[in-house]
């Protein structure tokens, strides 16, 4: 529990006997809390922001392949009439692939979570499920 | 979670096994025995669990989106994609929430809506009457087969089970735009990102890959604006929660959409919904904490609170402009402002570390995002002692 003190701004850190926000510890300046995770005991893996499997490495590659193509695509559509139901689905259809990529991305960097995880922990044999060497 | 109430009637022929839904919306199973000896027999009925179901409307994916993250975190637990299942699944699960996300509903994959000339904004790429048959499945504790729409491929891919859980949430394009998956709603949120917003975060996005240029995403948003105005920001006011993401107002000029003003509109007068308020409930506040107690840096911290009203409804509108960059600045907030529905003090400052890595972390859109979901966990825990309230009354009745 924080004491009611801490209100009183000051620009130190809060004693916090809260266990969970004893491993925190803030930064001046415009770098967001610092977070600093107890490492615990062992071994800890240290796990890549790209990704772990062949499998997902491909399919990071065929998503930004797709993007370039549809941009493509989209860019040639619209040139005869901008505001023609060709026009907006070839756009709508780059945002989808867009946003797929994204979401890829945003599960190997923050989340640490390849999509093909719990599938190759299956079939650890498949070609999708070989780890990916740089 | 089930709750049973015991209650004796008279004697009956034989073994039975009934269901029906008599005054309450719960699911009641009567089963009784004939018992000889005894003078009448007893009737037990247990209320099934009741899902919540909240909607979310938002335009930037689904289900991996951090307003999600924040929601099922402050629930307890990480969502996941279901194991074992397709790798390409949109479904998030944790202990007690599973969020759905509305393309599975679509009805025409990326080669249909080609053909037809319909974007995914439009409802006729989108089969309603699904939705609002497994929703209303799932919330009445039915599993469901739930299509998949795979955004990889761009294809509809087998069904997956859901079980139906404590909380569902679907999230996506359209959740409130069918009228009767709206009443099956118990909350509604929806996200509304300003113009200059959703470009500069789409630039965020989309720079670093080698297919987008400032132009394609520029005419990447300007295609689907008159679906998007048309079919999705419509939903707006049926909405129980507003966030709306606004370029900031403290640094003129400013197009990075770096610093945010966020504001956050909450309807009055919703079940089990008590607004946030600063100060004094009601009334017209401006306060800018940073001063002599709390030094803050550029460009600073602002706060807005008053009453107002939104598409013809009575909201309550608490508004953040600005950055935080320390941790006591964000507790300093926390502690001034009320009705958080918190269950100890520094809850919300706590969850937003959490998470400190998210994008928004640092402003408004963190902050309400997290306060919502704290709302929500009122609201569920609220809706469930209702129910629980409720046969033991109509027993003492």
């Amino acid at each position: 529990m924080m004491s009611a003190t801490a209100s009183h701004g000051r620009a130190v850190m809060l004693p916090s006997p809260s266990g969970a926000l004893q491993h925190q510890q803030p930064s001046i300046g415009s770098d967001m809390f610092r977070l600093r995770r107890k490492e615990p005991r062992g071994l800890r893996l240290i796990v890549a922001a790209t990704a772990k499997y062949k499998g997902t490495k491909m399919r990071e590659e065929k998503l930004s392949e797709m993007i370039v193509e549809k941009v493509k695509e989209a860019t040639e559509v619209c040139e005869a009439d901008v505001r023609s139901e060709e026009c907006k689905v070839a756009w709508d259809e780059v945002e989808e692939v867009s946003q797929a990529r994204a979401d890829l991305r945003i599960k190997l960097k923050l989340l640490n979570q390849d999509p093909l995880e719990s599938f190759c922990q299956e079939n650890p044999e498949t070609d999708e499920c070989r780890i990916y060497e740089d | 979670m089930a709750v049973s109430t015991i209650y004796s009637t008279q004697a009956l022929n034989s073994t039975h096994f009934l269901t029906s839904s008599p005054s309450s919306s719960s699911k009641q199973v009567f089963f009784y025995r004939r018992q000889t000896n005894r003078r009448f027999n007893t009737i037990i009925t247990c209320a099934a669990q009741q899902t919540v179901v909240i909607g979310l409307a938002a335009d930037s994916g689904c289900g991996k989106s951090t307003f999600m993250r924040r929601l099922t975190s402050v629930f307890g637990g990480a969502a996941e994609p279901p194991k074992g299942g397709n790798p390409d699944s949109n479904t998030l699960i944790s202990d007690m929430t599973t969020v759905i996300c509305l393309d599975d509903y679509h009805s025409l994959d990326r080669t249909g809506r080609k053909e037809k000339g319909v974007t995914a904004l439009d409802p006729r790429a989108n089969d309603f009457d699904l939705m609002y048959e497994q929703v209303k499945a799932l919330k009445s504790g039915i599993a469901v087969e739930k299509p998949i729409y795979n955004h990889v491929t761009g294809l509809l891919d087998a069904p997956e089970l859901i079980q139906p859980p404590k909380i569902l949430v679907i999230e996506g394009l359209h959740p409130m735009f069918d009228e009767r998956v709206r009443e099956l709603l118990d909350f509604s949120i929806y996200l509304d990102i300003s113009n200059e917003v959703k470009f500069a975060w789409k630039i965020q996005r989309d720079m670093a890959e080698r297919g987008h240029s400032l132009e394609s995403i520029k005419a990447s948003i300007e295609a689907r604006k008159p679906d998007f105005d048309a079919f999705i920001d419509p939903q707006k006011q049926y909405a129980d929660a507003v966030i709306e993401v606004l370029p900031t107002q403290l640094i003129p000029d400013d197009n990075e959409g770096k610093v945010l003003r966020v504001r956050l509109i909450m309807k009055e007068g919703v079940k089990y919904f008590s607004p946030v308020y600063l100060f004094d409930e009601g009334s017209t506040i401006s306060w800018i904490p940073c001063g002599r107690k709390l030094t803050c840096s550029y460009p600073g911290i602002k706060f807005n609170y008053q009453p107002d009203s939104y598409f013809d409804n009575e909201v309550s509108v608490v508004e953040m402009d600005g950055q935080f960059d320390r941790l006591d600045e964000l507790i300093y907030v926390e502690s001034h402002l009320s009705n958080l529905s918190t269950k100890f003090y520094g809850e919300v400052t706590q969850q937003m570390l959490k998470h400190a890595d998210f994008p928004g972390s640092n402003n408004g859109t963190g902050l309400f995002q997290t306060i919502v979901g704290l709302k929500i966990r009122d609201l569920y825990e609220q809706l469930i002692a209702n129910k629980a309230n409720a046969p033991t009354e109509a027993a003492k009745a």
